[in-house]
């Protein structure tokens, strides 16, 4: 899907827990998550712990949209 | 002469260990065959014997892909194998990402012959099949008993030091190996053969697939993000509670186009995830922990970002074609672009 | 066959005699039923279940198949499975039924 988005012309940032299959399928701007059941949250945290985390990544994704890149690129 | 030796690799599942909630699990061993190994072993006969199987759970594996790695070819090492196998994995992504790592692992850094076998699609062939053997598989476990008479196979003439035939005769993932060879008519004449054959309109069969580059280039990134309308994408089936469009929990047929207009927040009472492929119980009490409405809000009220595009778009990932992935996003990207929609944030689990 | 009924076929099985159990299934089409079929006879085919390679050989037969229609009242059986009956692929589903127990029942009568 996110071949197909950017191909539409929408830069897009791949925010994935195991890199190197959005590195295989072509994502060009990825973002590491924190685990496969839940990539953007953890519950050995508590709640505003958590949420800091998502944050964290979010604006990482921000700045990955923002920043030219030449090729597959990952943000961590 | 004493048997050949083998050592077998299986996810939580197959090892009887239990589903999802077990994918967490670090690898463990158990001497002789486990699940699927009895099948292998009754296969094999006398070629060879399946003295060990190490489980690891598939989420423990891909989280902790260099740990893991080193863990089971640890454990590889101590029972001093003749070859090492790892599934089938069929069109399981992390299963296949793991029985990839671990086999092209033993092979290249225990130099030991080493296979495994899944579905053409999933992840781990696209990754592993130019450097290891992968017998090719049909999409779920139901297809174990066409696999394993071809695992068992490619295992015997690797036991056997046999010289491995072509994709076509041994059954695996075409490996982008090319063999010269002699053929008895010359070149310029298959060619000819071959043209005449395509515009009469006859069948013809190339003698070399074009491999699939499909790679985009890279676009621009947005200039200014604080002026950029924002969306959310998922592969992790994010849907409203209740899963009212009834997306599947895998091989999804369909996506689906949600409103979260007035929502800051995504909460149990209004969203769960229909994806059938990775423990629910986090994104099914936090759908946020997937599909992050909650800091995007927060962004979007301390002006980070224009706007939080008001509708998001999900579907699972887990077993969904590529064919139908494309499909999908070809399709909703359009209705982005009408929108006016200038990046998007796809999140997978 | 998921991994929960297969332990209770096992462990029913254990408690009663394989010659005292008979499993009734309902999947919607022909494979799953097939699946379901070959894992109460001659064992789990995906070897991810506590019935991998352990062959019951159990009588087992499926919802709209005529042995169990002609066991219960019709009355019931229109009620509950008529709809079903004329959506499924019956030929099919029994067509797999009868291979699976041909093959791998113990007890055929």
């Amino acid at each position: 899907m996110v071949k197909e988005i950017e191909r539409a012309g929408i830069p897009v940032v791949h925010i994935c827990t195991v890199v190197p299959i959005s590195l295989t399928v072509g994502a060009n701007r990825i973002v590491p998550a924190v685990a496969i059941p839940h990539p953007l949250g953890n519950p050995g945290l508590d709640a505003d712990e958590a949420k800091a985390v998502r944050r964290k990544i979010v604006e990482r994704s921000l700045e990955a949209l923002t920043t030219e890149v030449s090729g597959q690129t990952v943000f961590d | 002469m004493s048997k050949k030796r083998i050592v077998h690799y299986i996810n939580q599942f197959f090892g009887g260990i239990g589903g999802e909630e077990k994918a967490d699990i670090k690898p463990e061993v158990k001497e002789g065959v486990v699940g699927p190994g009895m099948a292998l072993q009754t296969a094999l006969k006398d070629e060879g014997e399946i003295v060990a199987t190490i489980i690891c759970g598939d989420s423990y594996f891909n989280e902790n892909l260099e740990e893991a790695k080193v863990e089971v070819l640890n454990l590889v090492k101590k029972y001093d194998a003749d070859l090492f196998i790892a599934g089938p994995a069929f069109n399981a992504g992390r299963y296949g990402v793991a029985c990839g790592t671990i086999a092209d692992a033993v092979k290249n850094e225990l130099g030991i012959p080493s296979m495994t076998g899944m579905y053409p699609e999933n992840p781990g062939a696209d990754m592993f099949k130019k450097s290891v053997h992968i017998i090719e598989t049909g999409n779920s476990a139901a297809k174990m008993r066409k696999a394993i008479p071809l695992m068992a196979s490619l295992a015997t003439k690797m036991l056997h030091g046999e010289e491995i035939g072509s994709p076509e005769e041994d059954n695996y993932i075409p490996m982008g190996v090319r063999k010269n060879y002699f053929h008895d008519v010359r070149g310029s004449k298959r060619a000819v053969n071959m043209l005449m054959k395509k515009m009469s309109g006859e069948a013809f069969t190339t003698e070399y697939p074009m491999p699939n580059f499909d790679r985009v280039d890279p676009l621009p990134p947005v200039k200014d993000i604080t002026k950029a309308k924002v969306a959310l994408v998922t592969s992790g089936g994010i849907v409203p509670k209740g899963n009212p469009d009834r997306i599947e929990s895998s091989s999804a047929s369909k996506y689906g186009k949600y409103d979260i207009e007035d929502l800051g927040d995504l909460l149990e009472s209004s969203h769960e995830t229909a994806h059938g492929g990775y423990d629910p119980t986090y994104a099914n009490a936090d759908a946020d922990c997937v599909l992050p409405v909650d800091v995007l809000r927060d962004l979007e009220k301390e002006g980070k970002i224009k706007e939080l595009h008001r509708y998001f778009y999900t579907t699972t990932g887990n077993g969904t074609s590529v064919a139908s992935s494309k499909a999908f996003a070809e399709e909703f990207s359009q209705e982005l672009i009408k929108d006016g929609v200038d990046a998007v944030i796809l999140t997978s689990t | 066959m998921d991994l929960e009924n297969q332990q209770r076929v096992k462990d029913l099985t254990e408690k009663h005699g394989a010659e005292n159990v008979v499993v009734l299934i309902g999947a919607a089409e022909a494979e799953a039923a097939g699946l379901a079929a070959e894992t109460v006879t001659n064992g789990d085919p995906t070897f991810a279940g506590p019935l991998a390679g352990v062959q019951l050989g159990l009588r087992v037969f499926h919802a709209v198949e005529e042995t169990f229609k002609s066991a219960v009242d019709e009355g019931v059986y229109d009620d509950q499975i008529g709809m079903m009956e004329m959506v499924l692929e019956v030929d099919e589903i029994i067509e797999e039924m009868e291979e699976i127990r041909g093959e791998f029942g113990k007890f055929n009568d």
